[in-house]
């Protein structure tokens, strides 16, 4: 289900777009599939269609889903490609961070490399004690 | 112009108390414009005189760049109107009602006004008296929307009704927006309801428009600043464009429009322990202008 913060920096338009991404990444709608009409999801979230017809418009562009004439918007078979990339550059980004944070306590390389590591394999334990369970 | 409603310089009093007093406004084709303002500051009255209910002591309104004269009827075929209590001739059945505006309405959409009460499930046959609020609002927009009109006047429609109905009142607006495009002025007090649908937001105080802005831009350029420091900044924030300001010991919190860079610098020259900007909702920013 799509919900619009109102108290968010975020326009509205741009939580539809970032929303609806987030369930082709998770598979509720696959590539080759429909999305809601513009007018459904407008009379569902009680906004102005124009609001969700932007952020179509820009999905689109980015190549997320396309149109078919008089059929509505599709899910394209690239956009979970996409989605992949950009949310590696997000992480990217929180890495980079982190790094920063690192330096700023004077750790070194391999320090750093040590705590990567160490939280990497605590992760996978995690993950593998529950796969047992 | 482009606007389909242009308002100059209206003015109107009751007795001695000022009402508006050299109110403008432009709504432009196709935007949905927010009407905002406490009881008694002048909204229904702005509405009867557009209406041409009642005329003005001074000033000008434009429908699509035609004046408009008082006593002239010919421009509300075109304009949609529904109130929170929408005035029906009680004794009429529904069916009579409805041909009765076809007769008045050039554009009258039959079909569309049967899918309508097939929808709503209304009886044609019922009288209006025996309808309850929740169902003449209904009717009332079954009116309206058959008349396919370009512009449309929601003034407090839905005020007094419950949610469900209020939902599905404005589903169909939204319907009609997508299918029709219609410009739109919403009046009303259930702020937060519209803080979706529109693109203008206008806030009357004082007889005139306080705030007249895009609504996208301002929701951008409102924000709401919570300053901690050591000492107390009370007095010594001073600038362009605090809409208010509360400070209680080392915590101050702000309201500013619009919010700059520069002001940002402003606040930071004050040395503020801690400074965090925050934007504000429909319902947040008309408060802070209206108190």
């Amino acid at each position: 289900m799509i919900e619009i913060d109102t108290s968010s920096f975020i326009p509205f338009y741009e939580q539809i777009k970032q929303q609806i991404k987030t369930r082709i990444s998770l598979g509720i709608v696959k590539p080759g599939e429909p999305l809601q009409s513009i007018r459904e999801l407008a009379t569902i979230l009680i906004i102005n269609p124009n609001t969700v017809a932007r952020a179509y418009r820009e999905l689109e562009r980015e190549g997320f889903i396309y149109t078919r004439k008089g059929k509505g918007c599709f899910v394209t078979d690239d956009s979970t490609a996409l989605i992949k990339k950009e949310r590696t550059v997000i992480l990217n980004q929180v890495f980079d961070g982190a790094i920063e944070e690192a330096k700023k306590l004077n750790l070194s390389s391999s320090e750093i490399k040590k705590i990567f590591e160490r939280r990497l394999g605590l992760k996978t334990e995690v993950r593998k004690k529950g796969e047992r369970k | 112009m482009n606007g389909i409603l242009t308002i100059k310089n209206l003015s109107k009093s009751f007795g001695k108390k000022k009402v508006l007093e050299n109110f403008s406004l432009n709504i432009e084709k196709g935007k949905v414009y927010g009407l905002l303002g406490i009881n008694g500051e002048g909204k229904t009255t702005l509405i009867r005189m557009i209406m041409g209910v009642i005329p003005p002591d001074d000033g000008e309104i434009f429908f699509k760049n035609k004046k408009i004269s008082f006593r002239d009827d010919s421009y509300k075929k075109e304009i949609g109107f529904i109130a929170e209590e929408s005035i029906f001739y009680s004794w009429m059945p529904i069916k009579e009602l409805l041909s009765f505006n076809a007769s008045f309405y050039p554009k009258w959409n039959t079909r569309k006004a049967n899918e309508y009460l097939e929808k709503f499930s209304l009886d044609p046959k019922t009288k209006i008296r025996y309808l309850s609020r929740g169902m003449k609002l209904k009717l009332g927009l079954i009116v309206t929307l058959a008349s396919e009109p370009e512009f449309l006047i929601l003034d407090d429609p839905t005020s007094g009704l419950d949610v469900p109905t209020r939902h599905d009142f404005l589903k169909e607006i939204i319907k009609e927006l997508s299918e029709a495009g219609t410009t739109i002025l919403f009046s009303t007090h259930i702020v937060h309801e519209i803080e979706g649908i529109i693109d203008n937001l206008g806030i009357l105080r004082f007889g005139s428009l306080i705030l007249d802005e895009d609504f996208h831009e301002l929701k951008n350029s409102c924000m709401r600043i919570l300053l901690t420091s050591e000492e107390s900044l009370g007095d010594k924030l001073k600038f362009d464009g605090i809409i208010t300001q509360k400070t209680n010991g080392n915590q101050s919190e702000l309201v500013v429009y619009p919010w700059t860079e520069e002001k940002k610098q402003l606040i930071e020259n004050l040395k503020p322990t801690s400074m965090e900007i925050k934007p504000l909702n429909l319902e947040e920013i008309f408060i802070s202008f209206a108190s």
